[in-house]
């Protein structure tokens, strides 16, 4: 060994400490049972240190990026030093603890021990397709407490010392509609922690415990380091700005989301104070979720260039008193919690648009957009469960339109599952999956297109819960530019007479032959419509995004 | 004897590589855009090849991927399923830039105004649920021509299941409209996913008439010149077409010039005896590593172009060898951040300004400086004695990063090694440890400029068996292309459970593809009994998404060995790539998979005349003072490639010169040439 480790050693391990998060997202997606997780993506899985400090993060999902550490630190809280060993595997999905979002996100959570101490852990979390509670997909439009949305596990050992805890198993069985694929995904989350151990041991072995505890403290102060050059950059001052959620689907609503961003030379705050109280029905979310939230918009302006760790996060500060519907408390409904998430995120690029044009969009369709449908397969008679977010429209910015047929600012990469696997999946035949020819979110700038998504049911006795936010006021414009739509759920019955229209429902009917037509709305435009170019008008019209009719109304363009 | 010849069109040289009696030989010639053919004709000039004793021309170009590249494919239309045609658009509706709120989509190549909709459709199983509406078809063949539209990709939903609809309507658009090129996705995918078959189908509509264009005009010009065949196309699945079948679904090119190194190193590896080897490829820009096991190479259809980790790029359904490529080559920068940290890569300098050393502007530092200045590049003999480095000037240009990092020069460019050196050890474990392979079973075949530069660094990091610089090294894809047989991959989508009585449903699953095989080969004029087929399977747990490739049992096995020992690849198989085994999990199949190989007539390769003796001084040239690790400068012998015979041996420290590469032998490695020229490098004695 010679006298000091030299820089580019320590270089090299930071890479190979980051590369990890990927490598550890790989293995589970190729080897999970659930949609939701091999196709859309969503979990997240990384590496922290001894303490809980985020190291590296493999994210299909940008809003899991608050929550793997805050796990490890919930774990470490809770059990003695002693009482955690080799082999163990943590299950938590409480929502009010460290590292919850909603019971159905699980976190499972993996010591790592070097010559038996404990040096580093490994966390994912992962949305799970069925977790019991009162609803298939367990999550509801209408839950008024979490002891309805399912299973809790606060935190508990689901495998000690490598042996499964085949009791906890068998009361998962029992208690979630689909246990083959609940049982896989947990199969498949542990299986994909040993990865992340392997390699981080690994490393371990190869430049000694010390070289590599040295290595990840220099990774984290990069991340900080790079995070306050970008500040420079900033504006710099107070800023503030307001939403709301329609509605909870209970009949509650509208609620109010405030934020305030106070920026200085090395300290960016965000402070919720005066947001609504929590909400009867599920769409509140916790603390943690808004802390991942602050995150996510942090990165996404900040852009520091570096990877996402622990360190990037030292000049962030999120305040909000308890009890909001961002600060909700138990036994409050979480289900929905992402409604939540999104505005908290939303209203908080709202509030600096002004000052970071081109960095920051506006308003985008605002929602995860996600329903349960559930019913049983025409020849087969077995149950199915589809499970799924929709693509709509981002706001513009400065020099862009807005995205269309994008999953959720926030969603990452969620992706949707294609036609042809639905169809031999679930008992529906899909007649139209297309943008809106919405000419909403007008601007300089114009905003994204949504889709129209059309089902056709094929058997009888089935339902859907729809958690369509933004269902009466649309995402927001900016200087001058228009409005964005609204997102709703259709029904018509099989001669098209329509028979229902609604953004937010619970296990509303459905009979063979019915037609269930998902929408989903455009984004904000930016700058006003009449200063977009004539060529690009045209086009737009050419291509269908804009009749010839508000070509002339709205951009004067004939 | 035949004399068999292969041509490989790269971004600089065009390489030609013969085989004339059993005995190989080489020459690079320039490049010439945009008449790449007529670059060839003067390669073969240039070996004086007489075009018309030759029996077999094989030939790889860049023509597919520079077309969709550098956007210069045609005007091309989509005619979609009726309420689909967004699909292309939509895609997956995934931002891989996580936290990005301005992302950009990747622009579809097809405008929405011209993707259009027929009135057709299939179920999942692939029954027809609404008849296809033919008649309509004359209205959107109007429009397209109305717009100038030079070809028509078809993709209808479940066409993996039954192509019937797609190939009515492609018969229909001919008869229409003879002139237009027209293809449907059933002929290029059989997999399910909508969107990337979608995807597939209109990138390989907008290259069809420039590959076209392209392989007419090079058979023309070579008949021309003498050439008594058509010559046979380098294919991205690591076999070769004949030209008219590369003609009919050009996308099967797009990989055709990297996956040629690799189809070599799995070549060589195949002369001397050597199954289990990681190819690595490290050229200006990037380098490239691809894993062979038993002699196969990897295959995917998950090939996505363009993509990167921020960047969800374009998906193309047809069968590439699955090659890792990272940002790492001899032109790759080193840079500093904000909060110094340094970095190699991924921006290079490329061949203008390229490296400082060139002195043709380049300010940067890049790997080849650092390989330069550290004396395993020779200074007196650089980019084959062409340019005569300014070492002062090189110096220079560590010198403003090393006073960055309060270090020396001499530190930042082992630095610079040591990073790029990691990086490459990092997409070397992507292809190995990664999927449960121990690279100490392996052999590192290290080709391309600087391969043999950095080989020996990796294998000691990776523990591998031993580095092989292969001969030829410098034009290692055409080397590989006269090794290679014709080669169809036949990938359909096909569930069913595995159960004790399935030996019957996997076996008759396979049998329409192999006659459909047998009579594609039949069509190049293959007999049936020079056509050789390979078995495979994608299978997954029950209920999983993603699937792990198993090739069949002997097919003379009875029925319960037979699934016995398909269950039991199958679970280790998935054991090795995701760490754990379901031993009571159903086992379900999603694709079949026959690769159909046409046997072609090829001339052994010669031994060359082996050494009389070990001893290696006779290729001995000199020493100088090579700087391996930092701060310990040794003397290095300088052996010349050229001069070492089969048979000689000797011992690092030491340097390999030859006029394409150099090849670092560190201390404490051993040095032997094999039979045909090749070095096999041992890492500790």
């Amino acid at each position: 060994m010679k006298k000091q480790v030299d820089i580019f050693t320590i270089e090299i391990i930071k890479n190979a400490l980051v590369a990890i998060g990927e490598e550890m997202f790989l293995a589970l997606k190729r080897s999970s049972k659930s949609p939701i997780i091999y196709e859309s993506l969503d979990y997240g899985i990384g590496v922290t240190d001894a303490k809980g400090r985020l190291i590296s993060q493999g994210n299909g999902i940008p809003g899991f990026i608050g929550t793997l550490d805050a796990g490890v630190q919930n774990i470490i809280a809770k059990f003695d030093a002693k009482n955690i060993y080799p082999g163990d595997v943590f299950i938590l999905n409480d929502p009010y603890a460290g590292g919850g979002t909603h019971l159905s996100d699980v976190c499972m959570i993996r010591p790592v021990f070097f010559e038996n101490e404990l040096v580093a852990w490994t966390a994912n979390k992962a949305h799970w397709t069925e977790i019991g509670g009162k609803d298939p997909g367990s999550y509801s439009a209408d839950a008024t407490e979490i002891y309805q949305e399912g299973l809790q596990f606060p935190g508990i050992k689901v495998f000690e010392k490598g042996i499964a805890n085949q009791a906890l198993l068998d009361l998962i069985e029992v208690n979630v509609r689909l246990p083959e694929m609940t049982l896989g995904d947990l199969q498949a989350c542990a299986a994909s922690l040993k990865v992340g151990e392997q390699r981080f041991l690994a490393v371990m072995e190869k430049y000694s415990r010390d070289v590599t505890l040295t290595a990840i403290d220099k990774l984290l102060e990069h991340g900080d380091l790079m995070v306050l050059e970008k500040f420079k950059t900033l504006p710099k001052g107070t800023f503030e700005a307001e939403d709301v959620i329609d509605e909870d689907g209970m009949g509650n609503g509208p609620f109010a989301v405030k934020v305030k961003v106070t920026i200085t030379d090395k300290l960016f705050t965000l402070d919720f104070t005066g947001s609504s109280a929590q909400a009867p029905g599920p769409i509140n979310c916790t603390m943690g979720v808004l802390i991942s939230a602050a995150r996510e918009v942090f990165m996404g302006i900040v852009q520091p260039d570096a990877p996402a760790t622990d360190g990037c996060f030292r000049r962030l500060e999120v305040i909000c008193p308890a009890g909001t519907l961002l600060t909700a408390q138990r036994p409050a409904p979480v289900s929905s919690y992402f409604e939540a998430m999104v505005c908290a995120a939303d209203v908080t690029r709202k509030a600096l648009a002004d000052v970071l044009p081109g960095i920051v969009t506006a308003g985008q369709f605002g929602s995860v957009c996600t329903m349960n449908l559930s019913g049983t397969m025409p020849e087969t008679n077995e149950p199915y469960l589809l499970v799924e977010p929709l693509v709509g429209g981002w706001g513009a910015a400065v020099g862009k339109d807005g995205e269309s047929g994008q999953f959720c600012v926030g969603n990452g990469e969620t992706s949707n599952i294609p036609i042809e696997i639905t169809e031999a999946r679930y008992g529906v035949l899909v007649e139209q999956y297309a943008f809106n020819n919405d000419s909403a979110g007008a601007g300089e700038f114009r905003g994204g297109n949504g889709v129209v998504l059309d089902y056709r049911i094929l058997s009888d006795n089935a339902d859907i819960s729809s958690f369509f936010g933004r269902g009466i006021t649309a995402p927001w414009g900016i200087d001058e530019g228009a409005a964005g739509s609204c997102n709703y759920v259709e029904v018509f019955d099989q001669q098209g007479n329509a028979k229902a229209r609604f953004s937010r429902a619970s296990r509303y009917p459905l009979k063979k032959g019915d037609l269930l037509r998902l929408v989903t709305g455009n984004g904000g435009g930016w700058g006003n419509p009449s200063k977009r170019s004539k060529a690009d008008v045209l086009n737009d019209v050419k291509n269908g995004f804009i009749s010839a009719q508000d070509a002339q109304a709205i951009y004067n363009v004939k | 004897m035949t004399v068999r010849v292969a041509t490989d069109v790269g971004g600089t040289f065009t390489d030609l590589v013969y085989i004339d009696e059993g005995n190989v030989k080489a020459v690079k010639s320039d490049t010439t855009p945009p008449n790449f053919e007529q670059g060839v004709v003067n390669a073969a000039i240039k070996a004086d090849i007489n075009l018309s004793e030759v029996d077999f021309f094989a030939h790889g170009s860049t023509v597919v991927i520079n077309a969709i590249t550098e956007r210069k494919g045609v005007k091309t239309g989509l005619i979609t399923t009726k309420g689909f045609r967004d699909v292309l658009e939509i895609a997956r509706g995934n931002t891989p830039d996580i936290f990005n709120n301005t992302y950009q989509k990747p622009s579809p190549f097809v405008e929405r105004h011209l993707r259009l909709e027929l009135e057709e459709r299939l179920d999942y199983k692939g029954n027809v649920v609404t008849k296809i509406k033919l008649a309509n078809l004359q209205k959107l063949v109007d429009y397209f021509k109305s717009q100038q539209v030079e070809a028509i990709g078809v993709c209808f939903l479940h066409a993996y299941l039954n192509p019937e609809h797609e190939i009515k309507a492609v018969a229909e658009l001919k008869r229409l409209w003879p002139e237009v090129n027209v293809i449907a996705s059933h002929e290029i995918s059989s997999e399910w996913r909508e969107y990337e078959r979608t995807s597939t189908t209109v990138l390989s509509a907008y290259v069809l008439p420039p590959t076209q264009q392209y392989l007419d005009k090079l058979k023309h010009k070579l008949r021309a010149n003498g050439l008594n065949n058509d010559p046979f196309i380098m294919q991205s699945n690591g076999g070769i077409a004949t030209l008219q079948s590369a003609r009919d679904n050009p996308i099967t090119l797009v990989e055709s010039g990297p996956v040629g190194g690799i189809l070599g190193a799995a070549a060589y590896g195949e002369v001397i005896g050597d199954g289990n080897i990681m190819a690595l490829d490290i050229g200006g820009t990037t380098a490239k590593c691809s894993l062979i096991h038993n002699g196969e190479t990897r295959i995917t259809t998950e090939y996505v172009l363009e993509k990167t980790a921020k960047k969800a790029g374009y998906p193309i359904k047809t069968p590439v060898i699955d090659i890792v490529e990272i940002g790492n080559g001899g032109g790759s920068i080193a840079w500093i951040d904000a909060a110094n940290s340094l970095h190699v890569g991924p921006e290079s300098a490329g061949s203008t300004p390229g490296p400082v050393a060139y002195g043709r502007g380049g300010s940067a530092p890049t790997t080849t400086d650092a390989n330069l200045i550290t004396g395993r590049i020779n200074s007196e003999n650089f980019a084959g004695g062409a340019i005569q480095p300014d070492i002062s000037v090189v110096e220079a240009s560590f010198d403003r990063l090393a006073q960055q990092l309060n270090v020396t020069a001499m530190d930042v460019a082992h630095g610079v090694l040591n990073i790029a050196n990691a990086n490459m050890v990092n997409a070397l474990k992507l292809i190995s440890v990664n999927r449960g392979y121990d690279p100490r079973d392996f052999s590192l075949m290290a080709f391309g400029g600087g391969g043999a530069l950095h080989a020996t660094a990796l294998a000691q990091e990776l523990n591998a068996r031993k580095v092989i610089i292969p001969p030829f090294a410098g034009v290692f894809s055409a080397w590989g292309m006269l090794m290679i047989d014709l080669r169809r991959d036949y990938i359909q989508t096909h569930r069913f459970s595995i159960n004790k009585q399935s030996k019957a449903a996997v076996i008759n699953a396979f049998e329409a593809v192999i006659s459909k095989a047998n009579m594609d080969y039949k069509n190049d004029g293959i007999a049936e009994n020079k056509v050789k087929h390979e078995l495979y399977v994608d299978a997954r747990y029950s209920g999983q998404e993603h699937t792990v490739k198993i090739r069949l049992p002997d097919t003379e096995l009875d029925d319960s060995d037979f699934i016995c020992e398909l269950s039991e690849r199958f679970h280790t198989g998935h054991q090795q790539e995701y760490t754990f085994r379901l031993n009571d999990s159903a086992i379900e199949v999603v694709n079949i998979h026959l690769v159909a190989f046409g046997i072609l007539d090829k001339a052994k390769l010669e031994k060359l005349p082996s050494s009389t003796s070990t001893n290696a001084s006779m290729a001995l040239i000199g020493k100088r003072l090579v700087d391996f690790d930092n701060n310990t400068q040794r003397a290095a012998a300088i052996y010349d490639r050229e001069k070492l015979q089969p048979g000689m041996m000797f011992k690092g420290p030491a340097i390999i010169e030859e006029s394409t590469t150099t090849t670092v032998v560190l201390p404490g490695n051993r040095v032997e040439v094999d039979d045909f020229g090749g070095l096999h490098i041992y890492l500790r004695d």
